[in-house]
């Protein structure tokens, strides 16, 4: 029944080895989360993760739904972390869904927010899938935003106190407005002026009205020219055959200038007709020698009939004519 | 030379003790199950343990609270999160704090006792006599006592768990104006069943670990008066130093099905 010496050094040994084991074994599962439940990937690239730490919760519409698992700076200004999403909600998870990085609570630790994308046949996550990310603005950013606004207030106010001490001083034409009390009266009086005015504006106003409405609108030209689409599209035409007839009218007159201007400058026999007063001299004095000639000529056809040759003729002539009066 | 030589003594020593208290572990639980079961003798070590340690412990869980809630208190009121108070106080008590502080109490007390009375017993050969008359000095020495603290210590530390947590809320009530009712309710709200139940786990662990150290020492003293003395004290050492090593397993392991 006895152990020897060297069996319980043998078993204190693999007791303390085993013990070694177990605590080595329990922290590395300790380490990694969710080790018994199946988990896809994801990464997200961020600008500043804001205090993000390696095992901070991932939650999915405000469930928890995994852990950070890495933290990694892998460009200036460009940290990828890697979140461990249970396969279960994962399936969930479109690539469309879109993470921020926010706070859990007042003083509490710093949460990845996994939002659900619009689209609804997006295509589930899976292991490696990188999706798009939302920087929420810094506590920093917010503060330097706000230490301007404030700056800006100060000189704002400042100016405002500026302008209501002038105004309560009386200067400038708000101050004159205030403290002035003459110029108060005369406002009012222009205010009842207006009054008056205004109420003689309606009047004729109402009047135009009256008249407006005499008038037989509807058998009116102008009724006509306004409501009737045929009229309107008559008087179309007619505007542009005006535009034609005009354009044809300026190329006549163009023509006819040419054709002048040409007439005065000399070439031609129109303008040889016109302009030279010797041709018009020569055409008088040869219609007096056609005249001389024609009476010339006349006594020589008398002096024809007398002729011996030619009397033959005539005489015939002379018969013929009385044959055909007693025919008749 | 002569050193190295006391270094591969010592650690050999070492290795031969973890060695012989794991065998002996294996015969408690050999033992445990076969007959005759020596009830009336669990229940008196019962009695012994439980009862006796009662006072002890609540006068140390009532300190404990109050204590713990007086310090804690100012560095709360300085982030105006006094209404977590209930919550953390409650969560690190009944988690932590109660279960260590308790179990390392009743080392000092049931395993420097058990490790003293079984010691006494060797030395006075009163366990070699019981070898002769016929009865088994393991079963009814050594398995009734480990059983009686495996048992009792849970039972002990929920006790002084209450009575600090009734310390925390009788500071509460005195300097933060806080109604009983609205503490105690507060604390059920923070406290869930995942925080109860690894932290009671553990103390059956530290109950067997305290029973076992301290058996394993008496049961295993040297001869002469100053083994009873070294079997008591070194009885205490080793749980105490056995206990953390416990707690550190037991804490991963919860961390793990419990997600703290």
């Amino acid at each position: 029944m006895a152990k020897s010496t060297s069996q319980k050094i043998k078993v204190g040994i693999f007791v303390v080895v085993g013990t070694i084991l177990l605590i080595g074994a329990l922290y590395s599962i300790g380490k990694r989360q969710h080790i018994f439940s199946k988990t896809t990937q994801v990464y997200a690239v961020f600008g500043n993760v804001n205090g993000l730490q390696i095992g901070n919760n991932v939650r999915y519409s405000g469930i928890n739904v995994g852990t950070v698992s890495k933290i990694e700076m892998t460009e200036v200004g460009k940290i990828t972390i890697q979140m461990s999403v249970e396969e279960k909600t994962a399936s969930f998870i479109k690539k469309d869904a879109i993470a921020s990085i926010g706070s859990d609570g007042l003083v509490g630790s710093m949460v990845v927010n996994i939002i659900p994308g619009k689209n609804k046949q997006a295509v589930r996550i899976a292991t490696g899938d990188t999706i798009q990310s939302y920087s929420k603005i810094g506590a920093d950013d917010m503060l330097s935003t706000l230490n301007t606004t404030n700056e800006n207030a100060a000189l704002l106010t400042s100016d405002l106190l500026k302008i209501t001490n002038q105004i309560l001083e009386g200067k400038g034409t708000l101050g004159a407005l205030i403290n002035d009390t003459i110029l108060a009266q005369d406002i009012r009086q222009i205010m009842i002026e207006l009054r008056k005015t205004s109420e003689g504006t309606g009047l004729a106003v109402s009047r135009i009205n009256r008249i407006i409405s005499k008038i037989n609108y509807d058998e009116s030209a102008a009724a006509v020219i306004l409501s009737d689409t045929v009229t309107a599209n008559q008087i179309r035409n007619v505007f542009e055959n005006l535009e034609k007839s005009s354009e044809d009218i300026n190329e006549v007159t163009k023509n006819l200038n040419e054709y002048l201007t040409e007439i005065k400058s000399g070439k031609g026999a129109l303008n040889y007709i016109t302009q030279d007063e010797t041709f018009v001299k020569n055409v008088d004095s040869t219609m007096l020698q056609i005249k001389e000639a024609s009476e010339k000529l006349n006594q020589n056809m008398e002096a024809l009939k007398h002729n011996f040759f030619f009397r033959g003729y005539f005489r015939k002539l002379e018969r013929q004519e009385r044959r055909a009066a007693k025919a008749k | 030379m002569s050193r190295s030589t006391s270094f591969l003594d010592r650690s050999k020593s070492f290795f031969a003790e973890i060695g012989d208290m794991t065998l002996f572990a294996g015969r408690f639980f050999r033992e445990l199950f076969s007959t005759p079961f020596e009830f009336k003798e669990l229940i008196r070590q019962c009695y012994n343990m439980g009862i006796r340690s009662l006072f002890l412990v609540m006068v140390t869980g009532f300190i404990l609270g109050l204590v713990f809630t007086l310090q804690s208190r100012p560095t709360l009121a300085d982030l105006g999160a006094e209404a977590w108070m209930p919550s953390m106080i409650s969560i690190s008590i009944v988690r932590e704090i109660g279960p260590v502080i308790i179990a390392l109490i009743c080392a000092g007390r049931i395993g420097s006792g058990i490790g003293a009375e079984l010691g006494s017993m060797r030395v006075t050969e009163q366990i070699d006599a019981m070898e002769v008359s016929g009865t088994n000095p393991f079963k009814y020495l050594v398995v009734t006592r480990i059983l009686a603290v495996t048992l009792m210590l849970p039972l002990l530390v929920i006790v002084g768990d209450a009575v600090a947590l009734i310390g925390s809320a009788i500071i509460e009530n005195l300097k933060g104006d806080v109604s009983y009712t609205l503490y105690f309710n507060k604390i059920f709200d923070a406290l869930s069943f995942s925080d109860l139940l690894p932290a009671t786990v553990k103390t059956v662990f530290f109950g067997f670990a305290i029973g076992l150290v301290g058996t394993y020492k008496g049961y295993n003293c040297a001869k002469g008066t100053v083994g009873v003395g070294e079997a008591s004290n070194s009885a205490v050492v080793y749980t105490s130093m056995l206990l953390f090593i416990i707690d550190f397993i037991a804490v991963f392991v919860s961390d793990i099905f419990f997600e703290i």
